[in-house]
């Protein structure tokens, strides 16, 4: 967002001067080339012999061509002398301009003022004469005006330039280097003369996006402007996180060049990884604090399958030691053996992702299986605490695209707030409600309780770090739940129930390519 | 070895561990009938068979302990055998104290549970034949007179006939009729035969 706000500015403020410099060329077969001649002509040498010299040659020029035509063309002279007042003033500034004035004055009224080729000026051309001269020092004035306007303007350019906090760097068509400014020599290491004439992806780009980058450069051709976060080289070989952004330089409606401009982003990038970091060891630390809370609930998951296998193993062994041993009866026996030992597995399986704490990967989910497999783990939890357990869930819901152990962990915490808020209740039926339901662009699920809710006044807290209504509760739960749904492009609110209870509800959006 | 008739009953809302308790009953020639719920277990017909009752603590719905609690209310005498994942001793107690016959925590040794099934169907066996008895002894009880019914506590404390007949103010000999009548209907072959009678009937002692 920053780079393309960026991007925008800096092509308002760089068109213009882009423009002007490409505009007296319009006819050039090689629009870089021609850059670079005019680079070198905003470079004039300063010696006043240069400019002084120029202005005598633009008058002497004028001089020349009037007195081609002035035997057809009296008055003639007069555009020739000042266009050369005009020229000698742009390059030679003012001191130059006033220089070729006086020396057209003195020349004019030699040739051109009766009587001719005499330094004096008859009474009746003296107005003429003085309106020539006039008009001369104008046109020089205006000459050396637009020079210096042009100079400051592109003496602002170039200090924005210069002083861009962003690396910013000018290539042709063929991807040569035509300029750079000190951040890109700051960053990449590179001097300005190491650089410029050589091509930028030979320099800059790590082989591998070699192809990559080839590629973005033909888009950015087609009129795509580029916004992206990659990987450079510098000069050291070593590599660099950057946000880069390209686009091209337009005149009379073709691309003439790319600036490209780079963002060092290595330490935002690790500030952020930092963040991540630190926010799935706070989400994992959760998750091991809730799995410590429901430790009777997953004992009694684990304790069933288990008892059965006993079970059954004895079964087997009575079969087999009966005469004639009955091996159908221990057949079946084995069949439940293995059918629960898998299911033992399975429990054992959810709880070690719940309990892992590396990221997993991002898939496409069924909403209705987190909320199921959540509430098998808390199914002895609830009936220990004699709450009715309703499920309203939609079916064939479409599919969202989510981390499974983060998006339990919101279930989980949701479920363990509601049965924490339903704890004191006595007067009326403890009831955890979970409605899933599908919205126009996302999937919606319900967590309602019929407990205690919470104090208006804390609405606006209650997903607070830190904010906890329960007397041994750290207060992250919702903090926690409410960014992984963020994380995963959703919301998460909370309504309050009527007549009582709390309704958390959170919406996830619906995969792009899920139907 | 062919089994007498009889019924096991199982409430068990986990289906694992409802299999596993059908194969090894199976296994020692046991058929029992097996149910996921308490409310399953009222609702169905339960034939007049020596049974017992299979029976999971924590249960979705009615818990186990609140079965225990209905059957008792409503005087169905059946022997439980309670089953649990996680058997607390204040749960066991008041289990035992509402009559159960054994308190297993899963996973339990299968023999344990085999012998608890035993016990418990030889004492229903024991239970439905005294409750039949009696039974059969009221039925005889309700064919006595009003004068033998009269009669019976007197004799039963080991008052002589003619103390019985100073008593009720009647002559010793009709007192002697009345008694041979009255063993004749109690289906009595001796005296104390009679005396036991009176006490499965519950019928007090006189005191002289």
């Amino acid at each position: 967002m920053v780079s393309a706000s960026l991007n925008r500015r800096i092509h308002f403020l760089y068109i213009p001067h882009i423009c002007m410099e490409t505009g007296t060329y319009s006819s050039a077969p090689s629009s870089a080339t021609l850059l670079r001649y005019y680079e070198a002509f905003m470079r004039i040498p300063e010696s006043p012999v240069f400019r002084y010299g120029i202005a005598l040659l633009f008058v002497g020029t004028a001089l020349g061509l009037s007195l081609l035509v002035h035997p057809s063309l009296p008055d003639g002279f007069l555009i020739f002398f000042l266009s050369a007042v005009m020229l000698a003033g742009w390059f030679g500034r003012t001191g130059a301009g006033l220089f070729a004035v006086i020396v057209s004055m003195v020349i004019v009224d030699y040739y051109f003022i009766p009587p001719y080729r005499a330094f004096v000026v008859e009474l009746d051309e003296l107005p003429y004469f003085l309106t020539f001269l006039l008009s001369a020092v104008v046109t020089s004035w205006l000459g050396s005006a637009r020079r210096s306007a042009e100079e400051k303007q592109k003496a602002h350019l170039d200090e924005l330039f210069e002083q861009s906090p962003e690396a910013i760097l000018l290539v042709d068509l063929h991807d040569r280097i035509l300029r750079v400014n000190k951040e890109f020599t700051h960053i990449f290491g590179y001097t300005i003369e190491e650089i410029v004439n050589r091509s930028s992806i030979d320099l800059i780009v790590p082989s591998e996006l070699r192809t990559e980058t080839i590629t973005a450069r033909e888009q950015l051709a087609h009129g795509k402007d580029l916004n992206i976060d990659t990987v450079r080289v510098r000069k050291d070989g070593s590599h660099i996180n950057v946000s880069e952004v390209a686009f091209p330089v337009v005149a009379s409606g073709k691309n003439i060049a790319y600036y490209i401009i780079f963002r060092d982003v290595t330490e935002s990038k690790r500030a952020l990884e930092e963040l991540q970091k630190a926010q799935a060891e706070l989400a994992h630390l959760s998750r091991i604090t809730t799995m410590g809370e429901l430790a009777a609930s997953i004992a009694h998951e684990m304790n069933q399958p288990i008892g059965a296998i006993a079970t059954n193993g004895n079964a087997a062994t009575r079969w087999l030691g009966q005469q004639p041993p009955d091996l159908v009866g221990a057949g079946e026996a084995l069949e439940c053996i293995v059918r629960d030992a898998n299911r033992a597995a399975q429990v054992i399986g959810r709880i070690r992702s719940l309990l892992k704490k590396n990221p997993t990967p991002m898939v496409h989910l069924d909403v209705n299986d987190i909320i199921q497999e959540v509430l098998l783990l808390t199914a002895y939890e609830t009936s220990r605490r004699h709450i009715a357990v309703m499920t309203q869930l939609e079916s064939r819901l479409p599919a969202i695209l989510g981390d499974r152990v983060q998006l339990q962990q919101v279930m989980l915490n949701l479920i363990m707030n509601s049965l924490d808020a339903m704890s004191a209740i006595t007067d009326r039926i403890r009831e955890l409600r979970i409605q899933s339901s599908r919205n126009p662009d996302c999937v919606l699920i319900h967590v309602e309780d019929s407990g205690h809710g919470w104090d208006p006044q804390y609405s606006n807290s209650i997903f607070d770090p830190f904010f906890t209504t329960k007397k041994d509760g750290i207060g992250m739960g919702l903090t926690i739940s409410r960014s992984i749904i963020e994380a995963h492009g959703g919301r998460l609110w909370a309504e309050r129930g009527a007549p009582y209870g709390a309704v958390l509800k959170f919406c996830l959006p619906i995969s792009a390519d899920a139907e | 070895m062919k089994p007498s008739p009889n019924r096991v009953y199982v409430v068990e809302d986990d289906a694992s561990m409802r299999n596993a308790i059908k194969n090894l009953l199976r296994s020692v020639g046991l058929e029992p009938q097996l149910f996921a719920t308490a409310q399953e277990f009222l609702d169905a017909k339960r034939p007049d068979l020596p049974s017992c009752l299979i029976l999971d603590v924590r249960l979705p719905g009615l818990s186990g302990l609140d079965l225990q609690r209905e059957l008792s209310a409503a005087n169905i005498r059946i022997p439980i055998i309670f089953i649990t994942a996680h058997g607390d001793i204040p749960m066991s107690v008041r289990a035992m104290k509402a009559g159960a016959v054994e308190f297993l925590t899963k996973p339990f040794r299968d023999q344990d549970l085999l012998d608890a099934i035993q016990a418990s169907l030889a004492q229903d066996r024991v239970q439905r034949q005294k409750d039949s008895d009696v039974a059969d002894l009221q039925k005889r009880f309700q064919s006595l007179t009003a004068r033998e019914r009269e009669l019976l506590p007197l004799l039963i404390s080991g008052r002589s006939n003619k103390e019985i007949s100073a008593e009720i103010g009647t002559s010793e000999i009709t007192v002697k009729v009345h008694r041979g009548n009255l063993m004749r209907k109690m289906q009595a072959t001796s005296f104390a035969d009679l005396v036991r009678m009176a006490a499965d009937l519950g019928i007090p002692y006189t005191k002289v």
